[in-house]
Order: C-alpha cells, then sequence, then structure tokens
C-alpha cells in the first residue's frame, strides 16, 4: 500500500508535521523548565534569609518553633523544611532525617527525596549554615507534575490527530484516485482492444487530471479522423487502383493472347505504360496527403509572401487559360507576409487554380485575390463562374476521390481539393467554399507571419488586406 | 559518359544498365553499399546513380555523405522509392546533386543524368548562349534569332535559358518544373506544355527551321542538328 503515491505523499506530510510539532515544543519545553526552576530556587532563598533573620533574632529555639509553625500550617506537605544540629541530629521540620544524597554544604540541589506520603519525590533544596546548625528547605516537584503531564499528553494527542487525520486523507485520496484512475485504465484498455469510440469521462473542475482527460480525449479525437481517414482511404484507393489496373491487365492479356503485328503492339504498350503512369500519379497524390496529414511538414514553414507565391501561380497558368480564353486576374494589396509551408501552398493553390480552369466556361474568368485582413489573417482565394457547386456536395468534395458529377469524363484523380483541405489544415485553416451564382469561391486563410506583425503595427498606406481567391469548381484532378 | 550504378534490385539493374548502353554510356553496377562505396571512391566516373536503401548496412546517403567528405566531386543522382518532400531535401543535403523517385521513366534518367554532367563540365556557359541562329545574353536579356530582335516575358526568358543552357540535351517536364518554376509537384493538366508552345510561337514560327522540339515520351529539346 505504501506503493500508492497518494499514501505515501500524506505519511510524508504527518511525519514532516510531527519533526515542526517536536520542534516547537522541545524549546517551549526548556524554557519553561528552566523559569520553573529558577523562580523556585529564588523563593527557597528566600525562605533560607527568613529563618537566617529568625535565627539571628531569636536563636535556634526560634527556628524551631517558627518551623514547626510552618509544618504545622502546611496542608498539602510541599514544602520540606529540616534542621539539624552539628552532628546532623534532626531537630525540627517534616523529614525524618538528613537525607543522604544531599550534602551539608551550601548550595542549591535538584535530588530525588523520601516523603514520607508522597513517596519518592523530585524536590529542589537549599542547604544552607545557621551557625553550627544545617538547614535544609525545599519544595516538593509534584505540585508541578500534573502540568507537565498535561503537556506530555497535548503534544501527544497532537501527534497522534495528525498521524491518524493524515492517514485517513491519504487513504481518502488513493481510493479518489484510483478510482479515477482505474475508469481511465478500463477506457484505454477497451480503447486498446481496438474500439475507438471510447472516451474518458470528465468533470465540470479543471483539475490536473480533468485536463489530461481532456487532452487524452483530443488525441483520440484525431487518432479516429485519422484511422476512420486511412479506412476510407483504402476503400477509395482500392476502388480508383482497380480501374486503371484492371485495363492494363486486360490490355496486356489481350497482347499475350492475340499477339498482334508489331505496330499494333506498340501502341498497346504505350496505352499500358499510361495506365501505369496514372497508378503512379494517384500513389504520389495519396503519398503526398498522407504526408500532410500526418502533419510531418509543419517543420517546412517558413516566412514567405504569399501574394508572390499566387502571382507566380496565376503566372504559370495564365497560358494555359489564355488556351480557353479565360480571363485570370490577380489581384493582392502589395506583399503579404504568412508563416507556411512553401512547396504545399504552391502546390493547393496550383490545385485549386487548375479545378477554377477545369470548370470555367470558355470566354469565363477566374480571379486569383490575396487579401490582408484586419486581424493579421491573410486570405488567399480563388474564384471563378463556372457551375459552382451545389450545398448538398460542398463538404462532400473535399473528400477523397469524390468527384461531383459534373466532373466525370474530365481527367484528375479526385485529390486536388482534398489536397488543398489538408494543405489549409495544416496552416491551422480549412477551405472555405462559398457562391458566387454563378460560380465557385475557394478561400483558405492563413496565419500572419510573427515578424509581420512588427511591419502591421506601423501604419500603412495601402489597405491592409490580403485574399488570394481560387475558383475551383468541382473536386477533381 | 562511364557511369556508377549503386542499385540491389535486379530488375531495375537490368533495365537502366540496358538502356544507358543504347545510349552509348559505359556503366559499372555495384549491388551493394559496400561495393559500391569502394567503386566510387576508387574509379573515375562522370556521373553516379546511389539508390537510396542498399543492403550490406551501408545506406546510399552515408555513401554520398563520405565521398563528399573525402572531396569527390562526381555528380550524383539519388534514386529512392522515398518521395516525401523531407526526404528529397535530406538527399540533397547529404551532398547528393539530384533526386529521382522510383518509379521513374528512362527517359528521365537520361535527361536527368545528361544535365548533371554538363553541369560538372561546365559546358555552355559561355555567353552568349548560341543555338543555331538562335543567340541569348543572359546579362542584357536580349534574344534575337537571325538579325530579329525576339521579345520575351521574364519567365520565358528563363524557361529559353534553361533549355538553352542543356542545348543539344533532352529536358523533360519535371526538370522545367523545377527549375524554371521551382515547383517541386506534379501540376496534373500539362501547364508545361503550353508555356512551350507559347515560346515557339515566338522563337520558331516564323522560321523554316525549328530549333524547339518535342522528343516523344521524354520532353523537349532546343538543337539546330538535324
Amino acid at each position: 500500500m505504501l506503493r500508492s503515491s497518494a499514501l505515501s505523499l500524506a505519511l510524508s506530510y504527518v511525519a514532516l508535521g510531527i519533526v515542526a510539532l517536536v520542534l516547537f515544543a522541545a524549546p517551549l519545553w526548556y524554557a519553561w523548565q528552566v523559569t520553573i526552576q529558577d523562580s523556585r530556587t529564588e523563593i527557597l532563598q528566600v525562605d533560607a534569609q527568613r529563618l537566617a533573620e529568625v535565627f539571628r533574632r531569636d536563636g535556634a529555639q526560634g527556628v524551631r518553633s517558627f518551623i514547626d509553625a510552618r509544618v504545622r500550617m502546611q496542608i498539602a506537605g510541599e514544602r520540606i523544611l529540616l534542621l539539624t544540629d552539628a552532628s546532623m541530629r534532626p531537630l525540627s521540620g517534616n523529614l525524618p532525617a538528613w537525607p543522604s544524597n544531599v550534602p551539608t554544604l551550601p548550595g542549591n540541589y535538584k535530588v530525588k527525596i523520601e516523603l514520607g506520603d508522597h513517596g519518592i519525590q523530585t524536590a529542589l533544596v537549599h542547604v544552607a549554615t545557621l551557625g553550627s546548625y544545617n538547614l535544609l528547605v525545599g519544595r516538593d516537584n509534584a505540585l508541578f507534575a500534573p502540568l507537565q503531564t498535561r503537556f506530555w499528553y497535548g503534544l501527544a494527542a497532537a501527534i497522534a490527530i495528525l498521524s491518524i487525520a493524515g492517514l485517513m486523507i491519504g487513504l481518502i485520496t488513493r481510493r479518489a484516485l484510483l478510482t479515477r484512475i482505474d475508469s481511465i485504465r478500463q477506457t484505454v484498455s477497451a480503447i486498446i482492444h481496438g474500439d475507438l469510440k471510447h472516451r474518458l469521462a470528465t468533470h465540470l473542475n479543471d483539475d490536473e487530471l480533468n485536463t489530461l482527460s481532456r487532452t487524452i480525449n483530443g488525441m483520440l479525437e484525431q487518432i479516429e479522423l485519422l484511422v476512420h481517414g486511412v479506412r476510407n482511404v483504402s476503400n477509395s484507393i482500392a476502388h480508383d487502383l482497380r480501374t486503371p489496373l484492371a485495363e492494363l491487365r486486360s490490355r496486356l492479356e489481350e497482347l499475350a493472347l492475340i499477339r498482334p503485328p508489331p505496330e499494333q503492339t506498340f501502341a498497346e504498350i504505350d496505352g499500358a505504360v499510361a495506365d501505369v503512369d496514372r497508378v503512379i500519379r494517384i500513389f504520389d497524390a495519396l503519398l503526398r496527403l498522407a504526408e500532410i496529414d500526418a502533419g510531418l511538414r509543419r517543420s517546412g514553414f517558413v516566412a514567405l509572401d504569399v501574394a508572390d507565391l499566387a502571382a507566380n501561380a496565376v503566372e504559370f497558368y495564365a497560358p494555359a487559360a489564355e488556351l480557353k480564353n479565360i480571363d485570370l486576374a490577380f489581384r493582392s494589396d502589395g506583399s503579404v507576409s504568412v508563416s507556411g509551408d512553401p512547396v504545399l501552398l504552391a502546390q493547393a493553390l496550383s490545385n485549386l487554380i487548375d479545378n477554377a480552369l477545369k470548370y470555367a466556361p470558355v470566354n469565363g474568368s477566374i480571379e486569383v485575390a490575396v487579401v490582408r485582413r484586419s486581424d493579421g489573417t491573410a486570405q488567399v482565394s480563388v474564384s471563378d463562374d463556372g457551375p459552382g457547386i451545389a450545398d448538398s456536395e460542398k463538404c462532400k468534395v473535399v473528400e477523397r476521390f469524390y468527384r461531383g458529377d459534373a466532373s466525370r469524363g474530365t481527367p484528375g484523380v479526385g485529390l486536388g481539393l482534398s489536397l488543398a483541405q489538408a494543405v489549409a489544415k495544416l496552416h491551422g485553416s480549412a477551405l472555405e467554399l462559398s457562391d458566387r451564382n454563378p460560380g465557385l469561391r475557394v478561400a483558405i486563410t492563413l496565419p500572419f507571419d510573427a515578424a509581420s506583425l512588427v511591419a502591421l503595427a506601423a501604419p500603412q498606406q495601402e489597405t491592409a488586406t490580403g485574399e488570394v481567391i481560387a475558383s475551383p469548381t468541382l473536386a477533381s484532378s | 559518359m562511364k557511369i556508377l550504378l549503386v542499385e540491389d534490385n535486379e530488375r531495375v539493374t537490368q533495365f537502366v544498365v540496358k538502356g544507358l548502353q543504347e545510349a552509348g554510356h559505359t556503366t559499372d553496377h555495384a549491388g551493394n553499399g559496400r561495393d559500391g562505396m569502394f567503386l566510387a571512391a576508387s574509379e573515375p566516373y562522370d556521373v553516379i546513380i546511389m539508390d537510396r536503401m542498399l543492403p550490406g548496412g551501408i545506406d546510399g546517403l552515408a555513401i554520398i555523405e563520405v565521398l563528399r567528405k573525402a572531396g569527390k566531386r562526381t555528380p550524383i543522382l539519388i534514386l529512392s522509392a522515398l518521395s516525401e518532400v523531407d526526404d528529397r531535401i535530406r538527399g540533397l543535403r547529404s551532398g547528393g546533386d539530384d533526386y529521382l523517385t522510383k518509379p521513374f521513366a528512362f527517359g528521365e534518367l537520361l535527361a536527368r543524368i545528361d544535365a548533371l554532367h554538363r553541369r560538372a563540365q561546365a559546358i555552355n556557359t559561355e555567353i552568349p548562349l548560341t543555338v543555331g541562329d538562335l543567340h541569348m545574353d543572359p546579362l542584357t536579356r536580349k534574344v534575337t534569332r537571325g538579325d530579329r530582335a525576339i521579345t520575351l516575358q521574364p519567365r520565358e526568358f528563363k524557361l529559353l535559358e534553361y533549355l538553352m543552357r542543356h542545348a543539344g540535351q533532352v529536358v523533360t517536364r519535371t526538370m522545367l518544373l523545377e527549375n524554371v518554376w521551382d515547383y517541386h509537384f506534379d501540376p496534373q493538366t500539362n501547364v508545361v506544355d503550353v508555356h512551350i508552345s507559347k515560346l515557339r510561337q515566338k522563337i520558331d514560327a516564323e522560321f523554316e527551321r525549328p530549333l524547339l522540339r518535342t522528343v516523344r515520351n521524354a520532353g523537349y529539346t532546343v538543337t539546330a542538328d538535324d
């Protein structure tokens, strides 16, 4: 049981408490003892002096009657008095004989004395010489004994209460902790056995365990999402790779079976290579997606000018737009610095523009815009005037391999928007799809680059807006 | 050219060695890291093709690092099944000169080897660049064909400059994407082809002999030869 951390912690506190109590009581006890002894010694000396005065005035006889009177008067017998002659014969007082352990030399002594009714008691005695007589005055310590006993009892009681309370608190805490840890353990082992639906119980208060539970729940959420994603993806991969692989297989099988003339054989082989290339392309896109999803690319984050990035992408696609007689426009408010991965952002933007080009009608228009917003974030958007995406399809298009009905028959592996979505997610954002009636506007909001904050703080002439707009219409490519 | 191929997969080896032979190159082959390291360190090669993951306890990147530390400057092309951006960066940082992911088209490999070799030989760095009657001065950014001046957009200029620096060689679409646009991904549609045809409009359209030619299943080349 001592291996329980809660209990051993409580016990160490108890031990610490006891040590503190003793450290507090010891000097107190010592001071008390010294004070008592000093004051009592003083009283004894005063007594002895008074007797010495009586001796001077009335001689030995006077002292004897004085002592007799004193002994008679006292009730409890706390005073010890004895007068002996030079040969140590008791003359008067309440001691039968001069105690053997008290020397006859004048001074103060603390000794154990046989005291008739009271038995052996510790007493403080003062010895003085009156002429040839020996005088012993003393006080029984027994009177203080109850006080001292009470002190010790008090201390013992305090220690006992401390120990019991500490032990109980330890046990209760341990139990409470064990109960909660046990529930966590049970949940976790259920998860280990494959049921990712389980979540740790959390309470309203914000103690350490609760915070931990919430964090773990967040982790489980992410894991479930990833596992779910992987499951979906493997299904989609199976589906999407099976088609080109099936084509490839039948092509090769036919070649082996029919053995057509060389000319036709070579053409078939070219077709087969194209099939394989398509498979590789899907594979690459999936690997890239997996890489981004795993969040591994965050190390590639640098400060970059997203307006420059977008301008380059627009320039890259300009000839392709021209070919379709599409007006591909670019708009930005100067350079817009953000923190991000240049390779992935370029790819995401390129996918969005590619998509827009695919769906914008001939003689249509596409606008790519980079806008710096008032909260310091940048928005990159691509807008087209194509058929747009129905609201019901908006959330589906970013799923892997989903291709809108309108996109059937167009080339692409159906991963373009998924990739853009994954890149947006890596940058702490998401694709925002909105209608342009007609057309689609896809926007990604990017975190600002911390270094650019300084530049932002300085008053700027140009309006600070950074929005990159890409207008892909349907998931594809 | 004398080429060293360090690769453990037999099929890939056979495919590459045969292809290189047909292209007129001599090829040595090492099937594991130890032999590869030994050959690379002792023989003079024009280009080394290095697989990343090798049997024999020595990884391709480790060999490259050792060679570079020993002062070997031979251009090295890394072949790898690892396609993540970070893998690529790691490969180039270890001292590799180019990175090609498996599976690859042989044309791509050949074009890249040629480019590496040329770069090492410092061929075609003379100014101005000349192919047939096409001249380019990278300093003044003037382009002329015959006695006619040609106006190019900045990116078109960069595209033509890259092609002319590799005159007579095949340049693949991926190489153009990487070197002209700095795009390390596949843009899905054939945008590069569109750029090429625009460039062709400007430099070839009104002339009898086309200089910018398409190489089937590989890419493009700028050449004045027939």
